[in-house]
């Protein structure tokens, strides 16, 4: 007994939480084991029976999870890529690039200290950031990023998106009031009056797209986009991407329209008062509605997942290990080498004096590339929703770099003159854009 | 919402009731009539305090403004958050030691706050100052005053919202900063200008950056204003914002680029020539709008006509010595003087009074800033608080010169 105390005397508090830990979770372990082999079977088939649920529930907590490395690298690339345009380094302490910054800035966000001011009204206060950032992700469950992945495909999947999308500003108000801070409550205001202006036009500028369409499925609106580039709704809605592009940025809050958090005016805008990760949630959602919103200009006007040529030379894989047989082992374990091999030649031929393990060693590293290379090229073949993704985050990425490249370049307009613009040229551009739709559909099918 | 706090720990504030959120809070009993109207409030109007810790008040200023929705109605600014009696200090110092106190009045031009004092203490004194010493005191002088004004450009598109121009006009005021710091070993506060002439000569590494910056100032200055100056979204807010007339800029005592927006030529270095500028040649531009515009548009113009001035200084300098002989304490006879320069914010002048003693008996400084900061009454009433900040930078205040 005593040669267990001392040892267990010896050990730091981390191993005692440890070792006391272990049996339980060997416990639990076997408890689960046992409760899989006994009621595996009904599970699954009440799983199996309910799949659409199953499917959904999954898809919901996927897009939930990819919201937060989606933020940090449009993070990331806002700041690289504004401190390229300011003739700044940017980042370039933490991980390679200063890639990571935006992940300790998450860290950094949830250790500070979370604060609510006096008079605040606490419940509001803290339901805020959840609603606007619950609002900006909902609205990605629509989104069909490739071919069978999606969410959720609604046969009113644009009318959901406005609907959901809209429901954010319900957030920025809740925040504004709830601050005890005018300046909090001028950006609450502020941003409800432009997402209210700006959701007119932005509905409108796609109700010409729907005429055509004849479809409010998102994924049936990329479905008829397929095929060349030229099929793409842009060219036949020149201007409804324009005044759906401007009026999405309002709704995104971004520059030149950021108004609610118009720094030299109203500090900070509806988050003047919030701190630690309640802040987060709110920079979270901005993020998320700039990445939302370039994933929505591509799939309505962009071909969404679709490439701009189709593949000319059509191939099928058919990879069959099993049928390899001894060919597998093979392949497994000789291929390598002799790739290794192969991809060091060149350089003893080229450097004669090179070490042999030098070469070696560059020829593994290429020998990796090239393998994963051609996996990469055997995916994006052989599996289209490779394909799709790849396209649809290409397009989508070329406009967040748009939005972050507006940013860097544009002063902010005035609550007036965004209002003007509003009501004055978007309306009846949008207006005129519909009109000039429905008028050729119908000439066109007479 | 329906939380209470006492407006201050002022005993002599006695509340009967609770404050709402959006009652005033005045700092303290109303003393005059104009603050008893300010802090009465209107139907549907409301109070906001900005400043002095806000991201945009170019320092620390505090200013309460009186909102019906977003537009302002009145606005009753807070002065003295940065007051450090640089008046005062100067009494209690020696000629000498009396300079430097003046250099963080305008930190970002400090040059010109040394070189007012300075002519008024040589008046003082009657010191002839060499030519050599003059010819470096405009070269310099000239040089903080492109660096001053690009500041101001990039603070007013930062205001606007519009993030690069800021950094792009720092990297001239880094390079010219950098420059004046091989001449006087100082980046803002230099301490360069003596009585009688200057610290020190111009020495290889000044003049190798000074070089190298003027082969390609101009073209650097154009490409930073491209940013600005043809973007539309900038143009709208500024054209006809803050607009004053040169009349009641001129009843305000307005000067510099602020009341030469105006269309009034008022330079000093013309009106009342000092140094070497009689023999410089060199324009005074002037715009009849009034406006942001006009006042941002008329710095640009300054930076190139400053450009012109360095241009022809580097042509004449003469040779000679940079200081001229004095005793080393210095008790002028008792007298009065007065010394005005055209500061990159307008005129910045000194009064100086000696009793015969080795200190200064009065020094009053003059300085255009705090003059500016009084027309904000006149232009902001009206506009929207988005435009407040538009307009304070364009009136290009320093608060250290304000509260002094």
């Amino acid at each position: 007994m005593t040669v267990i105390g001392r040892s267990w005397g010896r050990l730091t508090l981390p191993g005692k939480v440890i070792l006391a830990a272990i049996p339980i979770l060997i416990a639990l372990t076997a408890g689960l084991v046992a409760v899989i082999v006994v009621l595996g079977a009904p599970i699954l088939d009440g799983l199996a029976a309910n799949l659409p649920i199953v499917r959904f529930v999954l898809a919901a907590t996927i897009i939930l999870l990819m919201t937060i490395p989606t933020a940090f690298l449009i993070i990331y690339m806002e700041m690289k890529v504004i401190a390229l345009m300011n003739l700044r380094i940017g980042p370039d302490r933490v991980g390679p690039f200063g890639s990571l910054l935006s992940v300790v800035h998450g860290l950094k966000v949830l250790m500070k200290e979370d604060f609510t001011p006096t008079g605040a009204d606490s419940v509001v206060f803290t339901l805020a950031p959840v609603v606007t950032y619950l609002a900006s992700v909902m609205t990605l469950l629509v989104i069909p990023f490739a071919p069978g992945l999606y969410g959720q495909d609604f046969n009113i999947g644009l009318l959901y998106f406005f609907a959901i999308g809209g429901l954010s500003v319900v957030g920025l108000l809740m925040a504004g009031w709830s601050s005890y801070n005018k300046y909090s409550l001028l950006g609450g205001l502020r941003s409800a009056a432009q997402v209210i202006s700006y959701e007119i036009p932005l509905t409108l500028s796609v109700v010409g797209l729907i005429l055509l369409a004849g479809t409010m499925s998102l994924n049936q609106i990329v479905l008829n986009q397929s095929g060349w580039f030229t099929d793409w709704y842009v060219f036949q809605q020149p201007l409804g991407v324009l005044i759906f592009f401007i009026a999405a940025t309002a709704e995104a809050n971004r520059t030149p329209f950021d108004l609610t958090e118009a720094d030299s005016e109203i500090v900070a805008g509806f988050a003047t008062e919030y701190s630690g990760m309640r802040f987060g949630f709110f920079f979270f959602a901005e993020y998320v509605n700039v990445f939302i919103v370039s994933a929505l200009t591509v799939t309505l006007f962009f071909g969404g997942w679709n490439a701009p040529f189709p593949w000319p030379w059509p191939i099928t894989l058919s990879l069959d290990p099993g049928g390899l047989g001894i060919g597998l082992l093979l392949l497994v374990t000789v291929v390598p080498l002799l790739l290794c091999i192969v991809f060091a030649v060149p350089l003893w031929i080229a450097r004669p004096r090179i070490k042999t393990w030098h070469a070696l060693v560059v020829g593994f590293v290429l020998a990796n590339l090239f393998l994963v290379a051609l996996v990469g090229a055997g995916a994006y073949i052989g599996l289209d929703w490779v394909a799709g993704v790849l396209w649809f985050m290409l397009k989508t990425y070329v406009f967040v770099f748009t939005f972050v490249w507006m940013r860097g370049t544009l002063p902010r307009v005035r609550i007036d003159q965004l209002m003007d613009f509003a009501w004055k040229w978007l309306l009846p551009a949008s207006l005129l854009n519909l009109f000039v739709t429905a008028a050729a559909i119908v000439v066109v099918n007479r | 919402m329906t939380t209470t706090r006492a407006p201050s720990d002022d005993p002599r504030i006695e509340l009967d009731r609770d404050l709402g959120v959006f009652e005033p809070v005045p700092p303290y009993p109303p003393r005059t009539e104009r603050e008893a109207e300010f802090y009465t409030l209107g139907d549907g109007q409301m109070f906001i305090n900005m400043g002095p810790q806000h991201p945009s008040t170019h320092g620390v200023l505090r200013v309460v403004l009186k909102l019906d929705g977003e537009k302002v109605v009145d606005l009753d600014p807070v002065l003295g958050y940065l007051h450090r009696g640089v008046e005062k200090l100067c009494e209690n110092a020696d000629y000498h030691q009396a300079i430097c106190y003046t250099d963080p009045l305008e930190y970002v031009s400090s040059l010109f706050t040394e070189w007012s004092p300075v002519i008024a203490f040589e008046k003082l004194m009657d010191v002839q100052v060499p030519r050599r010493a003059e010819y470096i005191r405009v070269l310099s002088s000239e040089l903080n005053r492109i660096a001053s004004h690009a500041l101001f450009l990039g603070w007013m598109a930062l205001d606007l919202g519009g993030l690069t121009p800021i950094l792009w006009s720092f990297i001239e005021r880094d390079e010219i900063v950098d420059m004046l710091a091989a001449l006087t070993g100082q980046r803002m506060l230099f301490n360069y200008f003596r009585i009688g002439g200057v610290n020190g000569d111009l020495n290889h590494e000044f003049m190798s950056r000074l070089g190298d910056w003027m082969s390609r100032a101009t073209e650097h200055i154009e490409a930073g204003n491209g940013l600005l100056n043809e973007n539309e979204i900038f143009v709208r807010r500024m054209r006809g914002l803050g607009t004053i007339d040169s009349k009641t800029a001129l009843r305000m005592v307005m000067t510099g680029p602020n009341l030469r927006a105006t269309g009034v030529p008022f330079d000093v270095r013309r009106a009342h020539p000092y140094s070497v500028f009689p023999e410089l040649e060199f324009d005074i531009p002037t715009r009849a709008e009034g406006d942001c515009l006009a006042r941002y548009l008329l710095r640009i113009d300054e930076i190139k006509q400053s450009l012109r001035i360095i241009d022809q200084c580097l042509h004449q300098m003469p040779d000679g010595p940079v200081m001229a002989k004095l005793p080393r304490l210095l008790r002028p006879r008792p007298g009065r003087a007065y010394a005005a320069v055209e500061g990159p914010r307008g005129q910045l002048s000194t009064y100086a009074v000696s009793d015969g003693t080795d200190q200064p008996f009065r020094m009053r400084i003059h300085d255009p800033s705090f003059i500016h900061l009084q027309a904000v009454g006149v232009m902001m009433p009206g506009n929207l608080i988005a435009d407040t900040m538009a307009i304070m930078a364009s009136l290009d205040p320093i608060m250290g010169g304000v509260d002094k």
